[in-house]
């Protein structure tokens, strides 16, 4: 007992000491509370190092001190792993589903897919006609009404606005703030911060870099660059409309206060 | 009555994954099964898992009994192939279990993803047709003869029954290396500049195919795997029997036995995390966005859960390790050199200096490494030491140390977008979640650990070992490192998965169903979990078959017990 006490006396004392260190370096409280269970958790394992030896058990109670062993375990690894912040799968949902459309529009099942939902549209419209006609002349009224279920309104091309979104939308899609910081979000240094990268590059240049991330070399990211850290992936998984969007969209930065790196050309 | 079945069960298992798979590719228009309650992604997670929990350890399992029965042979000490003959025992009626998971994995896949499956294997035609089936009938053939022919050639004839083992583990090791072609080739399919994955592919050999870039560092890490799973799981075997042993000869042997798979496994365990990183950086090198997406995103928390598991794979080791010394007469007088406790404490901040300027393999890294490692034999010109309890005690500190470096993220969110000041490090702070950090942290795990064994090795030498007299603690200990190996296994294995986000085939072949995005780290552990029960529960029946009943029926045990004070 004397060894439990003296143990947990000193995990309190250095639990308490790197809490407060921890606070005073301006650490958030989350780490000071895990840096506080670290020192808790080490006072255990020096508790269980001077603990007296345990006897041999006989075959029954072992077998049962191993199915309760192995009922704790499972109840503190799923628990454990409960504890740590969960990542919440509905943030990717629509994000795989946008960047997959394409893909699953150019497979065979995707044809016939959009083929069905022609057919569906096609019948609807016809179902209205029949409503249309039938109430012809019976009641003037009803052709000045909204037709149901009119004919699909033919998409204009996105006007810019719509053109911006899309390029913003598709530096959310491919996670591009991953490596880049923009706007002060995202980055960890991987890759060169994107503000000013406008007054640097045009639209057309911008997506030459993404489909082919070689042409152009960020001063001071050469090690990056020759290790080819940027993915050369997204000339297959974007669509050459989404990569103008996204260039388009980027080169409408031109903040001279931040400090992007010069792109120099390569190819 | 087990030979029968499980001859039948290997023959079946075999012959259905050979020609199902086969005949099943021809049909790629079959609608997709809907599997209830699991989803299908889950219902393939789990058989995949389970296949890879049996197939690594009998492809594992073999590496160390036949090192095992040479040793015997060689020192002419029969615990030795006792020890060999029962793990053997043990793979054989596990062998039939890989056979009987694997089929079922292949259907899984097949009702589950038919045109995926379809394509791939079309995509690996020789490798699910003709190599996988030939090796791994081969593989079952040459283990029964191992298996059977173990009494009839003794003697003389024991260089025979060895050469029959290396020849199993020839077999097993070109298995792992074709299966591992396709299974990498799914997160890092062949590509090139200037042509599209679909181009590329078009024009590839097969050889293209496997040989793809983190291929070999799978090969290694899993072989590596493969013997810490084998020797983890002797240690289990070793830790049940001991549990059930009714005389002091019997505990003793048993002690031994899973002492012996014990120090297999951390051999082999030490090298783990430097193959897990080549792997990992293979990866990085080559889609740079699945290190963000392992590290720093989606997957962050998969790897802090990794950390602590590593954390209390190693305090476990060391804690078996320390139980060990106590049943050594004459461990009070072993001493080591001051230099060994004082680097251990200055290892990890050193380290973590250096690193940030000198990345391994730079030689710079090395100069300051080596004489760190080396330390312990540098220091006998120093006429300072401590005694072992001390040092072991110190080994402690810096494992909860290496621990807390390890589990300290860059910040306690889901995701990188998620991250907020509130639960990130500070600026000043920053370091600690870097790679030097981990890196610093990861040798001082294996350095502590590598002290404390050599502390060990020195104590047997001076003292005598009790065997059969060790603290029963250290039999929980046995259960826990493989149970947490396995369960390590099992998140990492999820992890490489994951890594294709929402590709089965990585850029090549997407996933449309509703089930390809990142599941919870909560979620995933159940099914861990869930799956490491249902292997512990098949691994104890096998143990109880094949080894109880020797004793009941007056069998007389394969090699002479160990008289408790032998060494």
């Amino acid at each position: 007992m004397g060894n439990i006490i003296k143990k947990l006396v000193i995990g309190l004392v250095v639990g308490g000491a790197l809490f407060l260190l921890s606070r005073w370096q301006e650490f958030p409280f989350v780490f000071q509370v895990v840096f506080f269970g670290h020192a808790m958790f080490g006072a255990a394992v020096f508790m269980l190092l001077d603990a007296p030896s345990v006897r041999t058990m006989g075959a029954v109670k072992s077998t049962i001190a191993i199915v309760v062993f192995y009922v704790v375990l499972c109840t503190v690894f799923v628990a454990g792993a409960s504890m740590w912040p969960q990542f919440d799968p509905e943030d990717e949902k629509g994000k795989i589903a946008k960047l997959l459309a394409p893909k699953r529009a150019a497979t065979e099942q995707g044809k016939a897919e959009e083929l069905i939902a022609r057919t569906k549209a096609l019948d609807e419209q016809v179902k209205a006609l029949e409503v249309r006609l039938r109430t012809l002349g019976a009641d003037q009224s009803v052709v000045k009404q909204m037709p149901v279920g009119d004919a699909p309104p033919v998409v204009a091309k996105a006007p810019t606005g719509d053109f911006m979104k899309i390029g913003e939308e598709q530096w959310q899609l491919h996670e591009c703030y991953n490596c880049h910081k923009l706007k002060g979000e995202g980055g960890k240094k991987r890759g060169p911060e994107l503000d000013n990268i406008g007054s640097y590059l045009t639209a057309a240049e911008i997506k030459q870099k993404i489909f082919n991330p070689k042409s152009y070399m960020a001063e001071g990211f050469e090690k990056e660059w020759e290790k080819g850290k940027m993915p050369d992936k997204f000339k297959d998984v974007m669509e050459d409309s989404d990569a103008m969007a996204l260039a388009t969209w980027l080169s409408t930065f031109k903040n001279t206060s931040v400090n992007t790196p010069k792109p120099i050309k390569k190819l | 009555m087990i030979k029968t079945w499980q001859r039948s069960l290997v023959a079946v298992c075999a012959f259905l994954a050979l020609f199902g798979g086969v005949a099943y590719a021809q049909t790629s228009d079959m609608p997709p099964v809907d599997f209830s309650y699991t989803g299908n992604r889950t219902a393939v997670w789990i058989v995949a898992q389970l296949h890879t929990l049996f197939g690594a350890f009998v492809l594992g399992a073999p590496i160390f009994i036949v090192i095992s029965e040479w040793l015997g042979y060689r020192k002419q000490d029969l615990r030795y192939d006792r020890l060999a003959k029962e793990v053997t025992k043990v793979t054989v009626i596990l062998f039939s279990m890989t056979a009987l998971t694997g089929g079922l994995f292949i259907f899984v896949l097949l009702a589950a993803y038919p045109q995926f499956t379809t394509w791939f294997i079309n995509q690996f035609y020789l490798v699910f047709a003709v190599f996988y089936p030939f090796l791994f009938i081969s593989g079952a053939i040459v283990l029964y003869m191992y298996f059977y022919m173990w009494d009839a050639w003794k003697g003389e004839k024991k260089g025979r029954h060895i050469a029959l083992g290396v020849l199993l583990n020839l077999i097993g090791m070109t298995l792992l290396f074709v299966i591992d072609g396709p299974t990498s080739f799914m997160n890092t399919p062949v590509k090139a500049e200037g042509l599209s994955p679909q181009d590329l592919l078009a024009t590839a050999t097969l050889w293209d195919k496997i040989a793809n870039q983190t291929w070999m560092p799978l090969n290694l890490h899993r072989i590596d795997g493969n013997v810490a799973f084998g020797g983890f799981v002797t240690g289990l075997i070793g830790a049940y029997m001991y549990m059930g042993a009714k005389s002091q000869e019997e505990r003793a042997y048993y002690d031994w036995m899973g002492f012996s798979g014990n120090l297999i496994a951390v051999g082999a365990t030490l090298f783990q995390p430097f193959t897990g990183l080549l792997l990992a950086y293979e990866m990085c090198d080559y889609d740079f966005s699945f290190c963000p997406y392992m590290m720093g995103d989606q997957l962050s928390m998969f790897f802090e859960m990794q950390g602590a598991m590593i954390g209390l794979m190693f305090l476990a080791i060391n804690y078996y390790v320390w139980l060990s010394l106590k049943r050594i007469e004459g461990v009070e007088k072993v001493r080591i050199t001051i230099l060994a406790p004082v680097v251990m404490v200055a290892f990890p901040f050193v380290m973590m200096v250096v690193m940030n300027y000198y990345w391994i393999p730079d030689p710079m890294s090395l100069a300051f490494l080596l004489p760190l490692a080396l330390s312990p034999f540098l220091g006998r010109f120093i006429p300072f030491t401590v005694s072992a309890r001390t040092v072991i005690k110190i080994g402690f500190l810096m494992v909860l140390v290496g621990d807390a470096i390890w589990l300290t993220p860059h910040g306690f969110a889901a995701t990188g977008a998620k991250m907020a000041a509130e639960v990130e490090l500070p600026e000043a702070w920053n370091f600690l979640g870097t790679m030097p950090a981990k890196l610093s942290a990861m040798f001082t795990l294996v350095f502590v650990t590598v002290v404390n064994y050599f502390l060990y090795n020195r104590a047997i030498k001076r003292g005598t070992i009790l065997w059969g007299k060790i603290d029963f603690t250290s039999q929980f200990v046995l259960i826990f490192l493989a149970f947490v190996s396995i369960w390590t296994m099992g998140l990492m294995g999820a992890v490489r998965s994951l890594v294709r986000k929402y590709f089965h085939t990585y850029n090549l072949i997407p996933d449309f169903s509703a089930e390809s995005f990142t599941p919870t780290l909560s979620y995933s552990a159940w099914w861990i979990t869930g799956i490491t029960v249902m292997f512990f529960t098949v691994v104890s029946f096998a143990v109880i078959v094949s080894l109880r009943p020797s004793e009941s029926k007056g069998h007389i045990p394969e090699g002479s017990p160990v008289p408790a004070r032998a060494k």
